[in-house]
């Protein structure tokens, strides 16, 4: 039950229904201002800046990296796992808020599944090129070939990874989708120009909002919302296992799987909440984006933020309570205090420390500590996975093999384009599909209103 | 050929519902109503009733029987390869992918039932009898061939008491619901 008189109302201006398509469908009816096309340029030239950089990658092959034989995985998995990291929040946070039937979500819930979609597609891109021979992609398919009745081994978590990332962008892209039916048709229904009629008329399939055609979408999104909820925590748990798998010091942990889990929520829910403040701001949607929603992200966010801390603090224990001195070099003598110190600090200040002042009610409503604190997180989290990666492998069992990694020009280029093509997306969002769930939103209007009055 | 329908618009869902509520009561039958949004109450009224879930969780099944048959074949039967002594047949290892691909299989037949069943698909025109029921009306649609003409004209008095905003009649070729 959604008490109003305590949390606020999800919507606040007193809106009628008119007002609401009105107002979400607005940045789609006018043109963007200069802004949008200064940082669709910024984000172009990022994004020519990866393709040639995968051009380069795929031509030349990955020699053009920064690896070597100790350090064989490198910045490429562990951007990977950043995506993957910020695309899992999207479909959380629209997920779980839904199956758990918390209405305040239908505000923010289109941006994070979008922000997920592109975020996977993004994390996708690094597998690809990580094989070299991008070619022979298909070979990872299972199916009856000519190469001999050779299949894939099903028992690795290297191809589960290849299902489960698969099944989870397919199954995004139809839940946003699906989401996204009944907006299309109210465009349709008020465009102006005949294109545009046609376009979105076309994309919303033939949507009418007919009763027939609304229970069997309630339905089937909660068909896929239950779905989806137990892909969110596969997918990330099958990357950790890529690792715990391993008999890496520092990777061989049972922790591994809800550790990956609940710092890819973290990391998404600080993207999300990125994204929701610059969308708040530029497009003054505060009414429907509500200092209550900020809030609310922002006490996830601590409450995330101390898992993390304890999952550091855990990894810190176990290396000295398990007297193995090769988990003991790797976690404490590569990390605290060596040669990794640097990475390893700035992700306890960023992850553990920083969020911590989300505690005070002043910083979850000042929109520019929440914009810098969520960057802080996303970098944070961007460090994590650098520690996890690199500081094993580089100082592995035999001091002869030890060496430092460090990245090439290629490896950085690969990452800012996918830095640059994924703002591209946000962008074409923004300013083409609905940023808000129109629909839901006017189904959440009311809601605890009978109360007060 | 042209088909006349009559229609109620409202613009509160408080009077929208109690207007269907009325006319199912009294046995008016009512062609389809339009919403901009999901009103639960409404089905009930209706009785409209979906089996998706149903569907769905005979998907899973098929999913799962045919992904375990599918590993069982390719381990033991096509190819057999000895990974450390374990046995040809290593279900527990075949779990993750039996979770995620019945996910798949599911996600694909929900998605295409459902728009076989909600004629939703690229291309298709359903027919829109009130352009502004997917913006900020309520709409109850009723077909006056079913209607008989003492029938359509009590039918509008009672949505007009109920609290119709309007209520208008409307010739349509070819309907696509």
């Amino acid at each position: 039950m959604y008490n109003r008189k305590i949390r606020g109302p999800l919507i606040e201006g007193n809106k009628t229904f008119g007002q609401i398509t009105k107002e979400v469908v607005a940045p789609l009816e006018t043109r963007p201002g200069l802004w949008w096309y200064i940082a669709l340029a910024v984000s172009s030239a990022a994004a020519v800046y990866g393709v040639y950089a995968m051009y380069i990658t795929v031509t030349r092959g990955i020699g053009t990296w920064g690896l070597n034989n100790s350090v064989a995985w490198g910045w490429d998995i562990i951007n990977f796992i950043w995506w993957i990291g910020i695309g899992h929040a999207g479909t959380a946070f629209s997920i779980f808020l839904l199956v758990l039937r918390q209405r305040w979500r239908t505000s923010i819930n289109r941006s994070a599944e979008a922000m997920t979609v592109l975020a996977v597609a993004c994390a996708a891109l690094f597998p690809l090129i990580h094989m070299g021979r991008i070619w022979l992609a298909f070979y990872i398919i299972p199916y009856p070939n000519t190469r001999g009745p050779l299949w894939v081994n099903f028992n690795s978590p290297l191809f589960w990874d290849f299902t489960a990332i698969t099944a989870y962008l397919l199954i995004s892209v139809s839940f946003w989708y699906l989401g996204m039916l009944p907006d299309f048709g109210t465009i349709r229904d008020r465009a102006g120009s005949r294109i545009r009629k046609a376009v979105y008329g076309f994309f919303s399939l033939g949507w009418t909002g007919s009763s027939r055609q609304w229970i069997r979408f309630e339905s089937l999104s909660f068909v896929f919302g239950g779905l989806a909820a137990v892909l969110v925590v596969s997918v990330h748990s099958i990357v950790a296992t890529d690792f715990a798998a391993g008999i890496v010091p520092g990777w061989h942990s049972t922790i591994f799987p809800p550790f990956f889990v609940v710092g890819a929520i973290f990391s998404g829910f600080a993207m999300v909440m990125t994204l929701m403040v610059i969308i708040r701001k530029i497009y003054k949607l505060t009414d429907y984006i509500t200092d209550n929603h900020m809030d609310a992200i922002a006490r996830i966010l601590i409450f995330i933020s101390l898992i993390m801390a304890v999952s550091y603090l855990i990894e810190l224990f176990i290396a000295w309570y398990s007297g193995n001195e090769y988990e003991m070099h790797a976690i404490i003598g590569n990390r605290v205090t060596g040669d990794y110190a640097l990475q390893f600090w700035g992700m306890i200040v960023c992850n553990a420390l920083i969020p911590q002042l989300f505690w005070f009610r002043k910083i979850r409503r000042n929109w520019l500590a929440l914009l810098l604190i969520s960057l802080v997180i996303n970098l944070g989290m961007w460090l994590e996975r650098y520690n996890i990666v690199v500081t094993p492998l580089s100082k592995d069992f035999l001091p002869s093999s030890w060496v430092t990694y460090t990245p090439t020009v290629i490896d950085i280029g690969v990452f800012a384009g996918t830095i640059g093509l994924f703002a591209i997306g946000v962008l074409l969002f923004m300013r083409y599909i609905p940023m808000m769930a129109i629909s839901e939103l006017k189904g959440v209007l009311h809601i605890g209103k009978k109360d007060e009055d | 050929m042209a088909r006349t329908f009559k229609i109620g618009i409202f613009d509160d869902e408080e009077k929208f519902i109690s207007s269907v509520r009325t006319l199912q009561e009294q046995q008016y039958p009512i062609h389809e109503v339009y919403t901009p949004y999901p009103v639960n109450e409404v089905f009930h009224l209706l009785k409209r009733n979906t089996r998706l879930p149903t569907a769905a969780y005979f998907f899973g099944l098929a999913g799962i029987i045919a992904t375990l048959a599918f590993l069982y074949y390719t381990s033991v039967i096509s190819w057999p390869i000895v990974y450390g002594g374990k046995p040809f047949n290593s279900f527990p290892s075949f779990i993750v992918v039996t979770i995620v691909l019945t996910i798949l299989v599911v996600t694909i037949l929900s998605l295409a039932v459902f728009s076989g069943r909600s004629k939703l698909y690229p291309g298709r025109e359903n027919t829109v009898f009130d352009s502004r029921a997917t913006d900020n009306k309520f709409i109850i649609v009723m077909d006056t061939e079913i209607l008989n003409q003492p029938m359509s004209g009590r039918a509008a008095d009672i949505m007009k008491a109920e609290g119709a905003i309007e209520i208008i009649d409307k010739e349509i070729e070819n309907v696509n619901t």
